[in-house]
Formats: structure tokens, C-alpha cells, sequence
């Protein structure tokens, strides 16, 4: 397991924030929802060009089907 | 070629799904983010698309977008009055009820005294939910007394005023499974939800099932689909053991990653043709 300087920004570009498995990039949209092949989190692309991840949000109060 | 703008808060499988569907039918596809939205309150334009196709997540977010894309002249779907009705579950019960079509017996209050009062003379079990919010939450059955003092004392002694409403249900002893119809225009398809729990959700663990709408179904749904205005909505009934069928909710945002398999229904193209044929919206 790699370990993050925790100087840096805490989200690590191109890979799961949980399990930092490397996803790959390219035509990803912001928003996205992403399952993490290293530990099947959601993730939610928070950035592009780097790609940023992070832990797709807990359900909000407002969010229906 | 018809412009769409596709307004979304996350791009999930159902939002992906849809984004083709509407390419494969040469719609000029524009993705938007809700939460970057910013909207002035004039007739001024924002967007080249003449449709808005609403898959915001948020019930607060899609009503005001909705409300003020239609402002600005755009065809919304579902249109702003769909998604107050159908993201209200106290109004989407009155709008039942304005157009007669068979739901379980509800009533709101608004102050647990007098809403104890109401459930005692009406008898238990009850059920009772927020009328914001779904996929389950928060909904409770109230067996006793007891129970309904303890489920309404949080409901009226938490939160802010908007949050003391309490909707009060008929318990529909259903036979193991809850029965939801899509009517996209028209009705063109469902799913049965199986459950040994009495929350049917496959959010919550439901197992989707194939079920051929019969047509007493299919017009149920549509009367219900006709009574908020949906153009696009999935529609819940309930079944009873004595076989009386009900309408219980309305989704105006209609889901189905965790269905589409089984039932088959190809919606993702359903509701891109329905987009790019140009029916529906509040302008019609
Ligand atoms: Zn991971």
C-alpha cells in the first residue's frame, strides 16, 4: 500500500483515494461515478486533466428516485 | 437536430445510458452540472438546447432549475410542476385524489397530538413518511400507540417547520412485492420488485423481477402519470392480498441501473425518442 504525503493535496491524481488501485483517465466526465476495480468504492470524478477522485458522497436528504 | 442540455449532479450508469441513446438519435448533446448552474430571473437565454432533459438528483436542485428553464422558455422534462407534485409525496397524493385515481387512504398533520388522535380513530398499523425524501428512508410502519408516539415525537420535535408534516398511509399488506410501471408518454413496461422486507426498494435490497403490465395496470399508471402532468415518470402500485390495486408514488426521475436486465424495457431509448420527438414539456 502506498502511503500519501500528508503534506499533499490529500486527493492523489489517476488513483482510488481508498486503495490508491490507479484508474485509468481519458474522456471521463466531471461527475462521473466510477467503481473502483482495487475495492469496488464508489468514486466520483472530481477533476480532469489530472484526473481526480474521490469517494462518491453519502445519499443527500434531497436526492429521490 | 434538436439540442439537448442533459442537467445532471452525478453521471451514473442511468445518465451515461441516456447521454448514448440521445447521440444515437442525432440530439446534440450538451452536458451540464447542476451545482455550476447559475440562473437570472429574466426571458434572457442560457443555452442554445430548446430541451432540457432534468436528471438532477436533487428534488430542491431539479424544481428551481425546472421552474426557471421554463421561465426562460425551454421545454423541461419532466416539467417543474411534475417535479413539485411527484418530489412531494403530501402533493402527489392530492393530485391523486383531485383526478379520483385509486390510492391507499393518507391524511397530513401537522401537530402530533392531533395526529395521534387521527391514527387512533383510524386504527394500526399505519404507515408514515417525510413527504420530501425516498428510496425508504425514514418511512415507518407504526403498529401501536407506543411506536407512533416515538416516531412522531422525532418528526415533530426535530427540524425546522417544513419538516413538521407528517403523511399518514393505509398499510397495504402487499403479497411480498410492490409493482412499478413506466410511462414514458405512454406506458411501456415494468418491474416487480420482490421482498421479504415491507420496503420494496432495489436500493434497499429488493430483487427486481419481469412482469408483463396488464392493461388494467398500464391505465392506472397513466391516469397517475396524467394527474401531475409526467411526461417520463415511474409509477409504484400496490397490490392488496384482496387483489384492489393502488397507486402509491410517482418518481419524476426515473431510475433503473438495477433493473434494466431484467425487465428488459429498453427505457434508455424509450426516453430518447421521447426527447427527441419533441411531445411534451410544459409548453405544450
Ligand atoms: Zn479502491
Amino acid at each position: 500500500m502506498q502511503v500519501q504525503n500528508p503534506m499533499t493535496e490529500s486527493v492523489t491524481p489517476n488513483q482510488c483515494p481508498l486503495c490508491a488501485q490507479p484508474v485509468p483517465g481519458g474522456n471521463r466526465l466531471v461527475g462521473e461515478v466510477l467503481s473502483c476495480d482495487g475495492c469496488s468504492a464508489e468514486l466520483e470524478v472530481v477533476g480532469v486533466n489530472p484526473l481526480r477522485l474521490e469517494e462518491a458522497p453519502e445519499v443527500e436528504e434531497d436526492w429521490g428516485e | 437536430m434538436r439540442k439537448v442540455d442533459l442537467v445532471y449532479t452525478r453521471v451514473r450508469t442511468e445518465e451515461k445510458l441516456l447521454l448514448e441513446a440521445l447521440r444515437r438519435r442525432d440530439c446534440a448533446v450538451n452536458l451540464v452540472q447542476d451545482s455550476g448552474m447559475v440562473l437570472s430571473m429574466d426571458r434572457q437565454r442560457v443555452t442554445e438546447a430548446d430541451t432540457v432533459l432534468m436528471r438532477s438528483m436533487s428534488f430542491t436542485r431539479a424544481r428551481y432549475l425546472a421552474t426557471f428553464l421554463e421561465m426562460k422558455g425551454l421545454r423541461v422534462l419532466n416539467s417543474a410542476r411534475t417535479i413539485s407534485l411527484c418530489g412531494d409525496k403530501a402533493l402527489t397524493s392530492a393530485a391523486l385524489a383531485a383526478k379520483g385515481v385509486p390510492m391507499p387512504w393518507a391524511f397530513v398533520a401537522f401537530d402530533e397530538d392531533a395526529c395521534l388522535d387521527a391514527i387512533d380513530a383510524k386504527g394500526y398499523p399505519v404507515v408514515t413518511k417525510p413527504v420530501l425524501g425516498s428510496w425508504g428512508r425514514m418511512v415507518a410502519r407504526l403498529d401501536s400507540r407506543t411506536a407512533a408516539e416515538g416516531v412522531l415525537s422525532t418528526r415533530f420535535g426535530t427540524g425546522g417547520a417544513q419538516d413538521h408534516v407528517a403523511l399518514v398511509q393505509e398499510y397495504v399488506d402487499k403479497p411480498g412485492y410492490d409493482l412499478r410501471v413506466y410511462v414514458i408518454g405512454r406506458t411501456v413496461g415494468g418491474l416487480r420488485r420482490r421482498s421479504e422486507h415491507w420496503i420494496t426498494n432495489t436500493a434497499r435490497g429488493a430483487v427486481p423481477e419481469r412482469y408483463e403490465v396488464p392493461v388494467v395496470h398500464a391505465r392506472l399508471a397513466e391516469a397517475a402519470a396524467d394527474a401531475v402532468g409526467g411526461d417520463m415518470v415511474a409509477v409504484d402500485l400496490l397490490e392488496t392480498r384482496g387483489g384492489d390495486i393502488y397507486v402509491n408514488e410517482i418518481n419524476h426521475c426515473v431510475e433503473f441501473a438495477r433493473s434494466i436486465d431484467e425487465t428488459g424495457v429498453p427505457l434508455p431509448d424509450l426516453i430518447a425518442e421521447y426527447v427527441a420527438s419533441g411531445a411534451g414539456g410544459a409548453r405544450r
